[in-house]
């Protein structure tokens, strides 16, 4: 892993195309500005992680599990919350 | 064109029936070629590679749980879902829906900002 010191207001660039501006530092967050062509996809590291985890859990199952789905009702949006 | 997959066996199809995925999906951003297959329950589809035959997604369409789901423009949401033998242990990823155009076989996929959309979010109540 690369280790970089940075204040605020200054940047990193990646790739001479992504950059990234540490805009304020506070005691336990730092906020980051980012500027990326439209196609480059930024995303929380925690959420990728969880989607992609997801993701594989997804591929592992068989459609054997539902075979003989019971008759249930979908869980609309709304009813949960 | 034939491909063996792990679900259903041999299917054929007609290399214009493949979805591209430009991006691939999150966690598989390799995987570029898809078939999507309805089954003749009336819920779930199957999103599976054909690169990689053995690599299938179950879907669900985000309409059946929630009417106001964000769309794109002439593509239909669906839902990752995990399988599981209790029903009730069933879930939708609603935070990364997938994006597709049967028409123009083009396929992407999406994280919302909005926090109601959970990633393990449960599909059937009792």
């Amino acid at each position: 892993m690369l280790i970089l010191t940075r204040k605020t207001n200054e940047e990193i660039i990646i790739n001479s195309e992504i950059r990234v501006k540490v805009l304020s530092i506070s005691d336990n967050q730092i906020k980051l500005g980012i500027t990326a062509p439209h196609e480059v996809e930024i995303l929380r590291g925690e959420i990728y992680d969880k989607v992609k985890e997801s993701a594989i859990d997804a591929s592992k199952q068989s459609s054997q599990d539902i075979k003989n789905l019971p008759k249930l009702k979908i869980n609309k949006l709304g009813n949960s919350l | 064109m034939k491909i063996k997959t792990e679900q259903f066996g041999e299917v054929e199809f007609k290399p214009e029936n493949v979805i591209n995925f430009p991006s691939g999906l999150l966690g598989f951003e390799k995987e570029k070629k898809f078939l999507l297959i309805k089954t003749d329950d009336d819920l779930f589809y199957w999103l599976n590679s054909t690169e990689n035959p053995e690599l299938c997604f179950p879907l669900v369409g985000t309409r059946v749980i929630d009417e106001s789901f964000p769309l794109e423009k002439d593509f239909e949401a669906f839902g990752i879902v995990i399988l599981n033998q209790d029903p009730l242990k069933i879930t939708v990823n609603l935070k990364a829906p997938v994006y597709i155009n049967q028409d123009e076989r083009k396929g992407f996929q999406k994280v919302l900002e909005n926090e109601k959309y959970l990633v393990n979010y449960k599909l059937f109540i009792e």
